[in-house]
């Protein structure tokens, strides 16, 4: 049983400004899983998506069950067998689980819906795979465990010979891991093929043959399970050396400004404490949906929170609403500088003076002009940012310039706690020089700092201490000087076990 | 979880129809329809005759036909600002053709031929070209109205019967809004037959499921390997047949083309696909919940009517009544969310 079933060679794959895909090679064998592994951003979604027809290749060949294809559609994917269970859940919340196992190749009789027949299809399918979902629910009213499992068994419905699972373990419990094992396990000796896609390394011990690790966009290597051990993925996935170099400047640590304790929002925000010092840069690592973004989100009170102080300077803050942390000084440059920290069709001048019309308003709420002025040309020049006037759409800036107007927004209220969430994505290295230029320029001004990155090689570049975290919980804090990648890349995937009760 | 499903299993026809997705909504309509009926009856009990209850029958059935064609393109997460035009359009082009003397069948078909033009290009400005649907049949809707204008140079026709006949024109008079069948206008028989068919495509076939999945989740949808375009272009295509049939009705009720023919009646499909429990977001609504929302509407035309009430008045309480409606949506929707949340966290 290991005639291949998948060979993609030289796949090369651009987006706008990021070369995603990089003559990647991928090879995959009836009977076997396979897990692909690589940290954010390595590129194992895109090949997955190549794969699936969801993207199309710029270059290179793909051969899936002995014949050779160019692009595909999703449709021709499907037919020929290749299903992908995406990370994010993506059903029709007001059809029921049979209409969405069905959806788009529905049974008819005489061009009469057969419902009782799907139902009664859909009901063996789930039986098979023991899940406990009645075929005739709705899947919005399933929790998004369920609903991943109604994936799973919409993908076996389609008799998919290749499987791709995209992280299907990061929302379910202990007993739902043991029964997708379970199914996982069913599904290799039938011979069909599995990718595995999971930041969970140690989980692949229970079902993992070989493993394909890539990183930035590149293949790596192939190794069967049974001949390497954790570490040596570990050190195959970040395996480079930071090139970069990274403005650093020091000065001293000053005294404890913001603390944090026991805070608690939801699932991945749990029990965080931590604190932050004057002239002090404090990276949070941690893999994509470790919870940083949700904890930025609680502590600025986008999120509710359901317990935990925050204090600055010793005292107790109340936030609930982001105006509360705004005028206590504390101020956020959010993830999606797009959605979440500009407004895109208004000038560079009115998303500076937003968050700051307290400021330059007179008591009859108009805007003071002179005042207005002021404060764009302050944040323009301090911050350099690169535009003909204030008066351009803010949409029309780069993305390291539009970066910048995110964080000129803040700079006129004297903040005491700055907090940046991935304020480098997507931005190219000049720009990011620039933006570690202010963070480094707040640091020596005793604002402390909060900065939350995917990026290794940054985190490590900039901060001075290092806080890791992940699945909702800090599993880690380092000082930069006296660690090393493959230890925060360890931490970073340091998952409560789920796996202790499983007895094989 | 097993016991459960054996209990389904042998409960009874009713409690299974009461579980149909939408059903809910649609009876919580059928609900308040009697309340407001009888409450007008017990102010005015002329609202319990025989005669009113026809007439009520009748002129509910245009709001009915209207309602089935936005409720189509609602569910879909759409909406056809062009309905009103297209009926508009209807009326003048077969009262027009018909006053030139060519015969009712002719004339209807290539009527239904100009409506289903309007349909198609909707569809396609919307299902191919992604414009938003606002805007789309915001064109068409000045588009067919101008066209219903030109039609006979920007005047309402002459009677249709100078150009057919009396005998003709009488006939299609008859058969559209003055006859009965079995006691019953033949205008509500009409609704009915299209409301069955459509019914029956929504509800059970492969076309129907579509729709509900594009409205539901666009996306997923399309990864499934459902025809967005064409499917979106069949809802515009039911809407304009609708407002096809509804011109005609108009077209027979006056014996004469109007150019003002339709106005407004966009919204009046909205609001019976609304106080239905058709959501304007997509994804949810039954057919049966249009019907309700329609004679709900038009009673409570026909009540405040009878009351004596005036027009604005009349205006006034609709449009507190639809608002209404979907703030119910809402409020209980909001509800349910809240629960799973809470449900979520408890099992995580």
């Amino acid at each position: 049983m290991d005639e291949k079933i998948v060979s993609m060679r030289g796949i090369c794959k651009n987006f706008p400004g990021v070369k995603a895909l990089d003559n990647v090679e991928f090879e995959l064998r009836a009977g076997e899983v396979m897990a692909l592994l690589g940290e954010n951003g390595a590129g194992k979604s895109t090949l997955m998506k190549i794969l699936s027809g969801v993207y199309t290749r710029d270059s290179g060949e793909m051969e899936i069950l002995g014949s050779k294809y160019g692009d595909l559609t999703p449709k021709q994917a499907q037919e020929l067998g290749v299903a992908i269970i995406h990370q994010e859940i993506n059903m029709c919340r007001h059809l029921s689980v049979a209409e969405n196992i069905f959806l788009g190749r529905e049974k008819t009789k005489n061009s009469i819906l057969s419902n009782a027949e799907m139902e009664a299809e859909a009901r063996n399918i789930l039986n098979e795979l023991k899940i406990d979902i009645s075929p005739s629910q709705v899947v919005g009213e399933l929790t998004i465990s369920k609903q991943q499992m109604v994936e799973i068994a919409k993908a076996l419905s389609i008799n998919a010979k290749i499987l791709v699972m995209d992280e299907p373990t990061s929302s379910l419990t202990s007993k739902e891991i043991d029964d997708l094992f379970r199914i996982i396990r069913t599904l290799k000796e039938n011979g069909r093929g599995i990718v595995y896609i999971s930041h969970r390394l140690e989980e692949l011990q229970h079902i993992v043959d070989r493993v394909t690790v890539m990183r930035d966009g590149q293949y790596i290597t192939t190794m069967n399970y049974a001949d390497t051990t954790i570490n040596e993925i570990i050190t195959h996935m970040v395996g480079r050396e930071i090139k970069e170099k990274f403005p650093r400047v020091s000065c001293k640590k000053g005294k404890e400004v913001f603390t944090v304790r026991n805070l608690n929002a939801g699932r991945m925000v749990r029990d965080i404490n931590f604190s932050l010092y004057e002239g002090e840069v404090v990276g949070f690592a941690g893999l994509m949906g470790a919870g940083r973004t949700e904890t930025t989100r609680a502590i600025f009170g986008i999120d509710p929170k359901e317990s935990g102080e925050i204090l600055l300077d010793g005292k107790e803050l109340k936030i609930n609403r982001p105006m509360d942390a705004i005028k206590a000084g504390i101020v956020l440059a959010p993830e999606d500088r797009k959605k979440d920290g500009l407004c895109t069709k208004l000038s560079i001048r009115h998303n500076l003076a937003l968050p700051n019309l307290d400021l330059i308003c007179d008591s009859l709420g108009v805007v003071n002009r002179r005042k207005e002025d002021g404060l764009c040309q302050k944040a323009i020049t301090s911050l350099a940012v690169k535009t003909a006037d204030v008066d351009t759409d803010a949409g029309n800036l780069s993305g390291g310039n539009q970066q910048k107007v995110v964080v000129g927004k803040w700079l006129a209220r004297n903040s005491r706690v700055v907090i940046f969430d991935e304020p480098t994505r997507g931005i190219d290295v000049a720009a990011k020089v620039e933006i570690y230029n202010i963070i480094n320029q707040l640091k020596l001004q005793g604002i402390a700092v909060m900065f939350v990155s995917s990026e290794m090689p940054e985190v490590m570049g900039i901060s001075d201490r290092i806080i890791v975290m992940c699945d909702g919980r800090i599993t880690g804090e380092v000082m930069t000087e006296e660690t090393t990648q493959n230890e925060i890349l360890t931490l970073a995937t340091r998952f409560e076990s789920k796996m202790a009760d499983i007895t094989q | 979880m097993m016991g459960e499903e054996k209990m389904e299993n042998r409960s009874s026809f009713v409690r299974r129809f009461i579980k149909i997705r939408g059903m809910g909504a649609a009876l919580t309509a059928f609900a308040g329809l009697i309340i407001i009926y009888i409450a007008f009856g017990i102010i005015n009990p002329m609202v319990f005759s025989v005669n009113n209850v026809m007439n009520l029958l009748r002129s509910m059935s245009k709001y009915l036909l209207i309602g089935i064609g936005q409720s189509y393109v609602l569910i879909t997460g759409n909406i056809d600002l062009s309905i009103g035009s297209v009926v508009g359009m209807s009326a003048m082009i077969s009262a027009t053709l018909m006053t030139k003397g060519v015969p009712i069948l002719p004339a209807i078909f290539i009527t239904m031929i100009c409506c289903m033009a309007v349909g198609i290009i909707n569809g396609i400005l919307v299902g191919k070209f992604k414009l938003p649907p606002f805007i789309a049949t915001l064109g068409t809707m000045f588009s067919a109205r101008g066209v219903a204008y030109m039609v006979n140079g920007n005047r309402n026709t002459d009677a249709i019967a100078s150009g057919i006949g009396k005998q003709s024109a009488d006939s299609l008079q008859n058969f559209f809004y003055y006859g009965k069948s079995l006691g019953i206008y033949n205008t509500f028989w009409i609704a009915i037959v299209i409301f069955a068919v459509f019914f029956f495509l929504l509800s059970k076939t492969r076309t129907g499921r579509h729709i509900y999945a594009i409205g539901s989740n666009l996306e997923a949808a399309k990864l499934s390997g459902v025809n967005v375009e064409a499917t979106t272009t069949k809802t515009y295509l039911v809407s304009s047949f609708c407002s096809f049939v509804v011109g005609l009705i108009l077209c027979a009720q006056a014996g004469m083309g109007n150019m003002e023919a339709g106005m407004s009646y966009e919204m009046y499909g909205v609001a019976a696909g609304v106080i239905g429990g058709v959501s304007p977001l997509g994804g949810t609504g039954i057919l049966l919940g249009t019907l309700a929302g329609s004679a709900v509407w038009q009673t409570l035309e026909n009540g405040l009517n009878m009351i004596g009430a005036q027009v604005g008045i009349q205006r006034v309480v609709i449009g507190v009544i639809v608002v209404f409606a979907v703030l119910l949506d809402v409020v209980l929707r909001r509800g349910k969310s809240f629960k799973k949340k809470n449900a979520e966290k408890a099992s995580s």
